[in-house]
């Protein structure tokens, strides 16, 4: 047994004090960059990004308002944290298209006033009435970006003919290179494409649903792995995956900005819509702030914002949203095909028919989709 | 035993000083953890409607879950992937904490193990993403291979990623609870055995293995649990190729709101989990017969 | 002795091997978190602060790292508490529900994350306490209890029983008995364990972002940043951590170092 001698701190004490001194410094060190007087606070849940300066740093300092974002990594997750968190934790919801009628259904949005936003100023009329945003003739959230799913893929693997279908997942070279986005629902829409299914995508009988699977599982054997948005950036970024499916622009874009040689393009078969917009969570009292927001954010500013966004890219959806990006960015709005008159204009392509909107399967469940992508990742 | 006589003696301050010690987490888990506990029994038995939680008593879950052949798959694959990291945790942390407990000066074994603390402060998750670049094909370990004129490997998206992540886990905890349990054998008997004449090799197995044998299950069995309920390797090591239990919760979340349906996974791993517990906690701490 | 010269170089290797094994993600972590692209991929392009600096000015960041502080001393002091208490009562009694009661304490760690996640939002929601940076606390707390339990209760295990009865025998009461042999005897395994618990629960995320409401904490901040717009601010920040948890390990070290003989021989 040790004698004790009168200065010999224990262990104890030693990584008490460390730790009292490392929180000192924490929080000595200048971390407020803001006043915080009279501050307006707006909760906001939504996908990674949508709270950061570059879109809403302007708002901000405009509004004298400070977007405590929370991020979540899928609207799963955002449906079962709003379902337990107390009404009205939060103010603004971000949610893709499919995802308002769950949170309609469930109740934990409210119902916003058309006449408060500028629905004409849309650059297609299905963003006016955007399917699964109204219900019952009431609006409940609104459309402010979007974006196309296609095929993506490595230049260097796969040719830019080849690309312009989804056959060439297929091709035999990229064996084991060929990725999924790790959500059923993009996946199997392409599948669906592929097989002809084109408006009728999501609406499928029977027979139809079973050709899919079989269309689907026939792909197993090309499948390197199923990535989320890490695991997918990373996996094209350094050439173990030559092609993925399930993705498009929103993450090649940003790759190809960091000089990375991939690429996505609506194929033939056609494409899929991924469509972003914001609610006002139930119970939040800061409706009238939340309204002023989204106001802001479908206008031109607040559109270019949008389609600049450091964390993933997304169109402009407003005239003069689209008209601001050519002048202040006109390198994004070629790349993006933004331009009036261009040939993978992305307004082109929805009127041509090719673009279909994603949304949940009709005939079948969401249960019976996920067993078949459960039993197809056990494959 | 004395213990037991002076329980018999003072028995009035006895209580008071047990329960002090007793009390605490029976109150603390009572108050903030056997809520969520029921609640996730109870949500295994929940309906969705409407991609709402509705509360009720049905058995559908259950049955749907266990009639899916995909997760009989996932079960064994993950017991099976669990197990053997288990079991190559404990073959490769053995040599160095052996090492650790009998070839190195204290001083030595101090720093080492406190080195081997720094891995938990740093973040699983971004060690995990460092591996990509380590394994990939176009990574550090094939293009070093690349010199000798070896071909690339494909290590991710493999079960070997899913391993590599696995060991990333548990290795510094395995190596650090073996050596503690090592170093505190009686040195004594060590001695003994080899003025017996006993082989080095077999004292390790005959003397010091089963005096340390508690430490080295205890070890063992938190290498088992933290592996069967990692979600993290398998994924992104791994490449969900082919998904063990956790990753199909995650999913099964995806089907339109089915927490419930995931909560009869959730379940199904804790049962199996706390029976393996105790059953290695049981086998740790048995006596033998002979002292 | 050359037998054992080289079964000792042998094993030092070894070591390094380990060394090297368990290392080398964090040494690529810091090594990415200067590079300039934002994947990580071979070859390297510049050195740079930048990521550093965008962190640096991060007031989010501060503010969760402060959290992450709170939040796992707090957990640590809590967990090993509960954990002693836990471990102490299996050592030395044995009553009845003794296996309930010990089942209690270790059923946390083998419920999947998520699930114990979204079930303690649940509960914590409707007692009141969610959304707080203590609900976290709370939380961590339960998850971790069973680890610091595990680690006091080896120790324990290597006690010779008598020493407390001889403890008591010699006119010690109960409480001083635990206080000068029971406690310094497992000093190294309650060290162990706060730094096991802060440690846990310093990386945990899972269910820290469903209980905390809006407060981050860093392994939070972690999550989203990977699953939402990956760069290596994530390599720049583990690698903050990193440094800040090496210089506490080597003050302690060096504290050791001054310690008299006999006490290591504990």
């Amino acid at each position: 047994m040790s004698k004790k001698t009168i200065f010999k701190p224990s262990r104890r004490d030693v990584l008490k004090y460390s730790a009292a001194g490392a929180a000192a410094t924490v929080l000595s060190t200048p971390f407020v960059h803001r006043t915080w007087a009279q501050t307006t606070e707006i909760n906001m849940l939504a996908w990674y990004g949508h709270g950061e300066a570059d879109i809403v740093g302007a708002y901000e300092e405009a509004n004298n308002v400070k977007f405590k974002p929370k991020y979540y990594a899928g609207g799963d997750n955002m449906l079962a944290l709003i379902a337990q968190s107390p009404p009205g934790t939060y103010d603004v919801i971000l949610s893709d298209g499919e995802f308002v009628q769950q949170l309609n259904a469930a109740g934990y949005i409210d119902e916003l006033n058309p006449a408060d936003y500028n629905f004409d100023d849309m650059l297609h009329e299905d963003f006016t009435n955007f399917p699964g945003h109204w219900a019952a003739g009431k609006l409940h959230s609104v459309m402010v970006r979007c974006g196309h799913l296609g095929v993506s893929y490595n230049t260097n693997a796969v040719s830019a003919e080849e690309a312009a279908s989804y056959a060439c997942f297929w091709k035999p070279e990229i064996q084991g290179k060929v990725g999924h986005f790790d959500w059923h629902l993009p996946s199997l829409g392409m599948m669906s494409l592929k097989n002809g299914n084109g408006a009728g995508l999501w609406d499928l009988d029977d027979a139809a649903w079973n050709a899919v699977q079989e269309t689907t599982m026939s792909l197993r054997s090309q499948v390197g792995g199923f990535f989320d948005y890490g695991g997918t950036f990373n996996s094209l970024k350094n050439g173990e995956m030559q092609a993925m499916c399930g993705i498009g622009d929103w993450i090649t874009g940003v790759l190809e900005k960091d000089g990375a040689p991939v690429a996505s393009v609506v194929p033939k078969e056609g494409g899929i819509q991924w469509t972003e917009s914001y609610c006002i969570g139930k119970g939040s009292d800061k409706a009238d702030q939340v309204k002023h927001f989204i106001q802001y954010m479908t206008s031109p500013e607040g559109q270019v914002k949008s389609a600049q966004m450091a964390a993933y890219p997304g169109f402009a959806i407003t005239k003069g949203g689209r008209k601001l990006l050519n002048e202040v960015d006109p390198k994004e709005a070629q790349r993006t095909g933004q331009v009036d008159g261009m040939a993978n204009d992305p307004i082109t392509l929805i009127k041509e028919g090719r673009i279909h909107y994603r949304d949940i399967p009709q005939q079948q469940s969401l249960e019976d989709w996920n067993d078949f992508w459960s039993e197809y990742k056990n494959a | 035993m004395n213990t037991q006589k002076k329980s018999t003696q003072k028995k009035r301050r006895f209580n008071l000083y047990a329960m002090v010690w007793r009390t605490p987490i029976i109150v603390w888990q009572l108050l903030f953890f056997v809520g969520p506990l029921l609640f996730m029994i109870a949500m295994s038995f929940f309906l969705v409607k409407n991609y709402r939680m509705i509360e009720a008593f049905e058995m559908k879950n259950w049955i749907k879950m266990f009639s899916k052949n995909y997760f009989w798959d996932s079960y064994y694959l993950t017991f099976g992937l669990a197990s053997l990291s288990t079991i190559i945790a404990t073959v490769i942390a053995f040599p160095a904490s052996f090492a650790l407990a009998f070839k190195v000066s204290d001083n030595v074994r101090r720093w080492v193990i406190f080195l081997l603390i720094i891995p938990f402060f740093t973040s699983y998750l971004v060690r995990i993403f460092s591996w990509y670049v380590i394994l990939a094909e176009s990574g550090v370990i094939n293009a070093m291979l690349s010199y000798v004129g070896l071909g690339p490997y494909t290590m991710l998206n493999t079960m070997f990623g899913t391993l590599v992540g696995y060991m990333t886990l548990c290795l510094p905890l395995v190596v650090i609870l073996q050596t503690f349990s090592l170093a505190n054998v009686d040195k004594n008997l060590i001695q003994a055995a080899k003025n017996l004449g006993c082989s080095p090799i077999k004292t390790i197995y005959s003397v010091i293995i089963p005096l340390a044998k508690t430490g080295l299950i205890v070890a063992a069995l938190f290498c088992f649990i933290l592996s069967f309920g990692d979600f993290v390797s398998p994924y992104y090591l791994g490449g969900s190729k082919p998904p063990t239990l956790p990753i199909l919760i995650i999913d099964t979340t995806k089907s339109g709101q089915q927490w419930p349906r995931a909560a009869v996974v959730a379940v199904v791993m804790m049962a199996t989990l706390i029976t393996i517990a105790f059953a290695a906690l049981a086998l740790a701490y048995k006596k033998r017969a002979s002292r | 002795m050359k037998e054992s010269n080289t079964l000792k170089w042998f094993l030092w290797i070894y070591i390094g091997l380990i060394f090297v094994f368990i290392f080398s993600p964090i040494i690529f972590s810091m090594i990415f978190s200067f590079n300039s692209a934002r994947f990580p991929t071979i070859p390297l392009e510049s050195f740079t602060w930048h990521w550093y600096e965008t962190i640096w000015n991060d007031s989010d960041v501060w503010q969760a790292a402060k959290t992450s502080v709170i939040v796992s001393s707090c957990t640590a002091v809590i967990a090993t508490a509960l954990g002693f208490a836990t471990a102490y009562s299996d050592f030395r009694y044995n009553f009845r529900f003794k296996g309930p009661y010990l089942a209690l304490v270790l059923l946390p760690p083998t419920i999947p994350l998520i699930i114990l996640a979204l079930a303690m939002l649940a509960w914590f929601s409707k007692i009141g306490t969610s959304g707080q940076i203590y609900s976290i606390v709370i939380a961590h707390s339960v998850m971790t209890a069973p680890f610091a339990m595990a680690i006091i209760r080896l120790r324990l295990n290597q006690i010779d029983e008598n020493l407390e009865a001889a403890a008591w025998n010699l006119g010690a009461s109960e409480w001083r008995a635990m206080k000068e042999v029971i406690l310094p005897f497992c000093k190294p395994a309650i060290v162990s364990s706060l730094c096991l618990t802060a440690a846990v629960s310093f990386d945990e995320f899972a269910v820290a972002w469903f209980v905390s409401g809006l407060n981050k904490t860093i392994p939070v901040m972690i999550m989203e940043i990977v699953t939402g717009n990956i760069d290596p601010r994530v390599n720049a920040i583990g690698t903050f951590v990193f440094i800040t948890s090496m210089t506490l390990v080597i003050i302690a070290q060096i504290f050791f170092m001054t310690r008299p003989k006999e006490a290591s021989a504990q």
